[in-house]
């Protein structure tokens, strides 16, 4: 009997190395859990500070009742498990909680700044890829010549220009000086907005691009010291019909795997530059109404929601490198 | 023997790293030397309000007739300690914890760390930098409490690798075999055998801080005015960009010049570590 026992648990133990195996399952695991842990960060922050975050708020002289109706927004009511029970039942059901100072619901604000800051970002990755690409491709034929090391320099100078900074630089020259496009602010409805976004984008761009150009660089590197690379040379393949099969396609892997992370990168960036150039998306409503108001449950809701864009995003895009090139299994 | 083993090392650097190296210490010795420099002092008005640059005034007044080029300068010692501490607390922090992580055989514990570690990694880095200034408090203070808990994750996911390759080698076997206390293995032979790793990181991660810290001041979460600080300065004359320019420009100038230094040094150490080059 003890040994059917234990031959049934070295069953779960093969199904479940099994399971793990196999890459998109994995993956999922582990977005799952990240997504908890994101929960839990979140959960903790306002319980870590000394002192008692509803005092912070509201000062000392506050009356019992403000104080009560602060606690409750906040979910401090009860013991650390029932509280941590509350809002983790909240969050699976989709509530982020209700603002403590404006008193709407977090989920309505979302809603409504979510949208330019999306614009944003997809305007900045199409303009980003589209320099990247050739960029990479063109730095890795010629790695080790000038232009590369030209290429390493440029990238390296503009990493170090904030976005803010430069975003300044460009509301000054190309809205200021030769005033072809407007200084700031945002109109909803498509063709119309992208007019306030080029110069937004054009800002996240100059950072994304050169990150973005040089890891396709360093994986089309790594390809082109592989046999298969080798062995086309040799056969003496027309060029273009080269480059596309045996180095562009191999090398997107690590590229759409880096994508991911690049894009959680520029929703930070994003928040900067929304800030400068006046956008009324998600960050510019962290930091206005979260960060300089104190309203500590907006702060906790909108970070969530980054987190977990970011954790989608990342299981999106290591799911589809995985099955671009199923070589490259992380275990 | 240790100066002539630091004389090799800078020979050996490449013209990038000499670069970064070079504008670094312009800017450091500008900052130390301003007070002589400039006759004017930071935070007082040194005449009229919004001068253009000229003579006098190298890169002009602000609104409150302050020079700007006394303020600038006055930022850079401000700006790279600030940077330092930014660097080397979560530096310190993740590079222990992630050894500790990597040597302990506890599956459940070393678990519950990478859950807690990954999330953290998960976040946009100045969103939960920000998030946790918005808590803490805005300022100096909450502006190097949010750097250090976020970015301490960093370190100790990349630390944890290292030892976890590390652990099974035969020198860290043999320690076993002799008996010496954890502590004792923790500390003499696998932190000098992992720090390079962390250190390598830190130098990069030195410009992500320094643009961090900028942003959090030009946001208005970190240091704050009327103390010279580039990202505070560049806030300021942002109302003023139509017609002063000259307010914006030359702090975020003295800032973007610097963290190229830092990031050209970084990236030619990088790379004689690689062995590229």
């Amino acid at each position: 009997m003890n040994e059917n026992k234990k031959s049934k648990k070295n069953n779960w133990i093969i199904i479940m190395s099994r399971l793990v195996k196999n890459q998109f399952i994995y993956n999922l695991g582990k977005a799952v859990l990240v997504s908890f842990g994101v929960f839990l960060v979140m959960f903790s922050l306002i319980r870590f500070i000394p002192g008692d975050p509803v005092d912070m708020i509201l000062g000392d002289s506050a009356t019992e009742e403000l104080r009560a109706e602060y606690r409750e927004i906040l979910g401090l009511e009860g013991s650390v498990f029932e509280q941590l029970k509350t809002s983790l039942g909240n969050i699976i059901r989709g509530d982020l909680g209700t603002s403590v100072v404006t008193k709407q619901s977090v989920n309505s604000i979302v809603k409504r700044a979510l949208p330019p800051t999306a614009w944003l970002i997809i305007v900045s990755l199409f303009i980003s890829l589209l320099l990247a690409i050739p960029l990479g491709l063109l730095v890795s034929l010629y790695r080790g010549r000038w232009i590369d090391k030209v290429f390493q320099i440029i990238s390296s100078v503009l990493l170090s220009i904030p976005g803010f900074y430069m975003g300044l630089l460009l509301i000054l020259l190309f809205a200021l000086k030769l005033d072809i496009l407007p200084v700031a602010g945002y109109k909803p409805g498509f063709p119309e907005n992208l007019r306030y976004l080029w110069l937004p984008a054009t800002t996240i761009t100059v950072v994304m691009a050169p990150v973005l150009a040089r890891v396709l660089q360093s994986s089309i590197s790594n390809t082109l010291e592989q046999e298969f690379v080798e062995t086309a040379i040799v056969r003496g393949l027309p060029r273009q019909n080269f480059i596309w099969r045996y180095l562009l396609r191999p090398s997107f892997a690590p590229t759409i795997n880096l994508l991911g992370y690049m894009i959680g990168q520029m929703l930070g960036a994003a928040v900067v530059v929304e800030i400068v150039f006046n956008i009324p998306g998600i960050g510019t409503t962290l930091v206005i109404e979260g960060v300089l108001q104190r309203d500590y449950s907006l702060v906790q809701g909108i970070a969530f929601v980054f987190g977990i864009i970011v954790v989608i995003i990342s299981f999106i895009s290591e799911s589809i490198s995985a099955w671009l090139d199923p070589r490259g299994r992380s275990s | 023997m240790k100066n002539q083993k630091n004389k090799s090392f800078l020979k050996s650097l490449n013209i990038e790293a000499w670069f970064g190296l070079i504008i670094l210490i312009t800017m450091v010795l500008l900052g130390i030397l301003v007070p002589l420099l400039s006759p004017y002092d930071p935070l007082k008005s040194a005449g009229e309000t919004l001068l253009a640059p000229c003579k006098e005034y190298l890169f002009g007044t602000d609104h409150l007739g302050r020079d700007i080029f006394t303020r600038t300068f006055a930022s850079t010692q401000l700006d790279l300690i600030l940077a330092l501490i930014g660097v080397s607390a979560p530096l310190l922090i993740g590079t222990i914890l992630g050894a500790v992580l990597g040597m302990t055989r506890n599956i459940f514990v070393s678990w519950i760390w990478m859950i807690i570690i990954d999330a953290i990694n998960a976040f946009p880095f100045l969103v939960l930098v920000i998030a946790i200034v918005a808590i803490v408090g805005p300022g100096v203070q909450g502006l190097l409490i949010g750097l250090a808990a976020v970015n301490w994750a960093r370190y100790a996911k990349m630390v944890r690798t290292k030892t976890l390759t590390l652990r099974d080698s035969e020198f860290i076997q043999a320690t076993n075999v002799l008996g010496y206390s954890r502590l004792r293995i923790l500390f003499k032979h696998v932190l000098p055998n992992v720090y390079p790793v962390a250190l390598a990181y830190g130098l990069s991660d030195f410009v992500l801080v320094i643009i961090t810290i900028s942003g959090l001041s030009f946001l208005g979460a970190g240091v704050r005015p009327p103390t010279p600080e580039w990202g505070a300065m560049i806030s300021e004359g942002r109302l003023y960009l139509q017609n002063q320019w000259w307010i914006t420009v030359f702090p975020g100038l003295a800032l973007s010049i610097t963290a190229s230094g830092v990031a050209l040094l970084a990236n030619g150490i990088m790379r004689r570590i690689e062995g590229e080059d």
